[in-house]
């Protein structure tokens, strides 16, 4: 036991330190995400999003001096590969798992994150879904470790057809088609639920593969044989272009109420045909005002490009959740999940857009939207385009709001 | 009744398009035995050569040399490629291609970003032929039709009734024999290799612009045009041209049918019934549209594997 001093004193910082590094866990997020194959380009759009949130929360000091970490993880476009990377995630100790792109994948991962907590107690993880927008997220499959910050598509239906009606856009008949999922149904479902509201009669409904159409002309005969006035859709990606481009080649002369028309390239591609149709968004520059200008410079200082499509909504709900860090003191050095699931609860923060909370009921975020139509006198132009996006009707988050769905029953940690 | 003409119409012009992709995969699985999977992506190739050179030369002339560009990429990949790993067997060509089909896929996407690009037919083309029930026709979609009709005809003759024709076949059947006869079999196979590549891009180049061209569109079609090829026989070019004809207008038709199994039960007093059932039995004929090739795909491979005109093997 005799050990020389240099030694024996050296040990005593060392242990201390030890001992430190061990208490002080750092934040880890982990981004689980399509990042690669044919729909990538929604995954890292989300991405994008969140490095610029976190970087955001890290120049602000991180939490508990410590900067958050951020991980990446590849679901490679599906549920089972999302559920895989889960695993690998819990495995390197993430304690925020943030998701966006499909609601198929929302779905996996909110069910396998609530079996994970409850297998294991005191080792808790949260999904923040700052995307996946099917109702059952925050019905029958919400549960206390989720938390949604983008809208639903009740909440989007019930802007856009407001707005539309407004504009005097929307007609009496009215045209549903979706895609042949969670997401799809449910809109086609809240375009039925909002015909009185808005004064309408659906047609017709028609739910089709997602992503596999190539040819959508059969499916604008069908529409141009309804006679509709409008058609309402929450279609995304090629399914929107294609369904447009038809649209438009056929001489159709119904207006389009869409989600998903700002995503990157779709005016691009779809040119002149895209004026005069509308889009429910979570943000809009020209709306946003100054704090609005300010946002988008900064953003595309920090990423390189504007922020578009589903951009400014993570980035919001990734703002709420550096809120609740930042209320969430830490036990023994460690992020204690639940109490900051508890903090995120009671958030509430002001966007470029307006005031934005969390519902505690379902955890279903209560944002502004804003509903705007393509048109060259758009204030900010997009994809290159002397198109953009001019808003039309602007929603406080308690106009948007829809009530909490009954079918959520919360179980909270006692 | 002008719904269903409209609708035949659509499923008869997809189905040329599908045929145009189609004819240069089946004629080059017919000359090496082996499905090209990097064909889709010479599809996707010509229609971003295409919207490439239209700023420079224009639409129509981008539409010719587009595809003599993709007839070279395929003349290389057949010559300083596929060549090589020849005397390894199949699964070595198989493999190669299918590696091409991504570095395709990835290239595209570094050179030309991950979403679609501004690729639109010209506004002088971008007119109604004519109107049926209220619904106009875009020129267009005839225009592809005739190309695609065109093309069949042509390919057919030049099969059938030339000298280079009784070549390219017999390089097929009797490669052997057809080389102690000799001609140079290895240019005739890099021949049928570029201009079947060429034909693909023709198609893309002419359906991109209709379409979408993006970095996804080689996956998107890609899998029906394996369809096709395997329920019109292996090899066979008419069997390719019914099969896109029939899996078009079948598709076409299918979208127009808001019927579900539990209609059919119904007839039989047991709708009750297969409502309470659920799942399949309920889910809609329209919103299955897209999957009907797959199961018609089964369907034949189970009654006649060789495809509806292809040989016994």
């Amino acid at each position: 036991m005799h050990q020389p001093k240099p030694l024996r004193l050296a040990i005593v910082p060392a242990l201390a330190l030890l001992c430190g590094i061990a208490s002080a866990a750092p934040v880890k997020v982990g981004v689980l995400e399509t990042l690669s194959g044919p729909q990538a380009s929604s995954g890292q759009a989300y991405r994008a999003a969140v490095r610029y949130a976190i970087d955001q929360i890290n120049a602000a000091g991180g939490w508990n001096g410590e900067p958050v970490q951020l991980l990446e993880y590849d679901n490679q476009g599906g549920p089972a590969g999302a559920a895989d990377k889960l695993k690998a995630a819990a495995a390197d100790g993430v304690q925020l798992i943030v998701q966006g792109a499909s609601s198929a994948i929302g779905g996996q991962i909110t069910e396998d994150v609530r079996k994970y907590n409850l297998r294991n107690p005191g080792k808790e993880m949260v999904y923040l879904n700052v995307g996946a927008e099917a109702l059952e997220l925050t019905g029958e499959k919400c549960n206390f470790h989720h938390f949604r910050f983008g809208g639903d598509p009740q909440v989007r239906t019930k802007a856009l057809v407001g707005a539309m009606k407004q504009a005097n856009a929307l007609g009496t008949r009215v045209y549903a088609i979706n895609q042949n999922y969670s997401w799809g149904q449910d809109m086609e479902k809240a375009i039925v639920d909002n015909a009185a509201a808005g004064g309408y009669q659906v047609v017709e409904k028609t739910l089709h593969d997602v992503n596999k159409v190539q040819d959508f002309a059969p499916y604008v005969a069908k529409i141009g044989a309804s006679k509709a006035d409008s058609v309402l859709t929450g279609n995304w990606s090629n399914d929107l272009l294609l369904l447009m481009k038809a649209s438009k080649s056929a001489g159709l002369k119904a207006r389009f109420g869409t989600v998903y028309l700002d995503q990157p390239g779709n005016l691009a591609n779809a040119g002149d045909l895209a004026i005069g149709h509308f889009v429910v968004q979570t943000f809009n520059p020209e709306a946003g005002g100054a704090e609005g200008e300010r946002f988008v410079n900064d953003y595309k200082a920090k990423t390189g490009h504007e922020p578009v499509f589903i951009e400014p909504q993570t980035v919001f709900g990734m703002a709420m959740v550096a809120d609740a860090l930042k209320r969430t003191k830490p036990e023994n050095g460690a992020l204690n999940v639940n109490a900051f699931a508890k903090a995120l609860e009671t958030t509430t923060i002001k966007t470029p857009m307006g005031e934005m909370s969390m519902r505690a009921a379902d955890h279903q975020a209560q944002l502004p939207m804003v509903v705007s139509t393509v048109t060259k006198d758009a204030r900010f132009k997009v994809d290159g385009t002397d198109m953009g996006f001019k808003p039309v009707k602007r929603f406080s988050a308690q106009e948007a709001s829809t009530p909490a769905q009954a079918s959520c029953a919360m179980k909270r940690p006692g | 009744m002008d719904q269903i003409i409209v609708s035949l119409m659509n499923g008869v012009i997809y189905g040329l398009l599908l045929f145009m992709v189609s004819a240069g995969l089946t004629l080059i699985f017919g000359m090496m035995g082996v499905l090209n999977f990097a064909h889709a992506s010479f599809y996707m190739l010509g229609a971003y050569f295409a919207y490439t050179l239209q700023g420079v030369i224009g639409f129509w002339l981008a539409l010719v040399v587009s595809p003599v560009l993709v007839g070279l990429v395929g003349v290389v990949v057949e010559r300083f490629f596929l060549r090589r790993v020849h005397h390894h067997g199949h699964a070595h060509e198989l493999l190669l291609t299918f590696g091409l089909s991504f570095i395709v896929a990835e290239s595209i996407k570094l050179f030309f970003g991950n979403f679609p690009v501004d690729y639109r037919i010209p506004a002088s083309l971008d007119v109604s032929a004519f109107s049926v029930g209220g619904a106009q026709y875009p020129l267009y979609r005839l225009l592809m039709g005739g190309i695609a009709i065109a093309m069949f005809v042509l390919i057919y003759l030049l099969l059938t009734h030339t000298r280079v024709g009784i070549v390219v076949r017999s390089a097929i059947y009797k490669p052997r024999m057809a080389e102690a006869l000799g001609h140079n079999v290895p240019l005739v196979f890099m021949g049928v290799f570029g201009v079947g590549a060429a034909l693909a891009g023709l198609a893309g180049a002419v359906a991109g612009a209709f379409y979408t061209t993006n970095p996804n569109m080689a996956l998107e079609l890609g899998v029906m045009v394996f369809v096709v090829v395997v329920v019109g026989g292996l090899g066979s070019l008419g069997g390719a041209m019914l099969a896109s004809l029939l899996i078009g207008v079948v598709t076409s038709l299918a979208v127009a049918v808001d019927r579900s199994l539990a209609d059919l039960f119904a007839l039989f007093g047991a709708g009750d019934w297969a409502t309470g059932v659920g799942g399949l039995m309920t889910l809609k004929v329209s919103s299955l549209s897209a999957t009907i090739p797959f199961a018609l795909m089964l369907l034949i491979l189970l009654v006649r594997p060789s495809g509806l005109m292809g040989e016994k093997g």
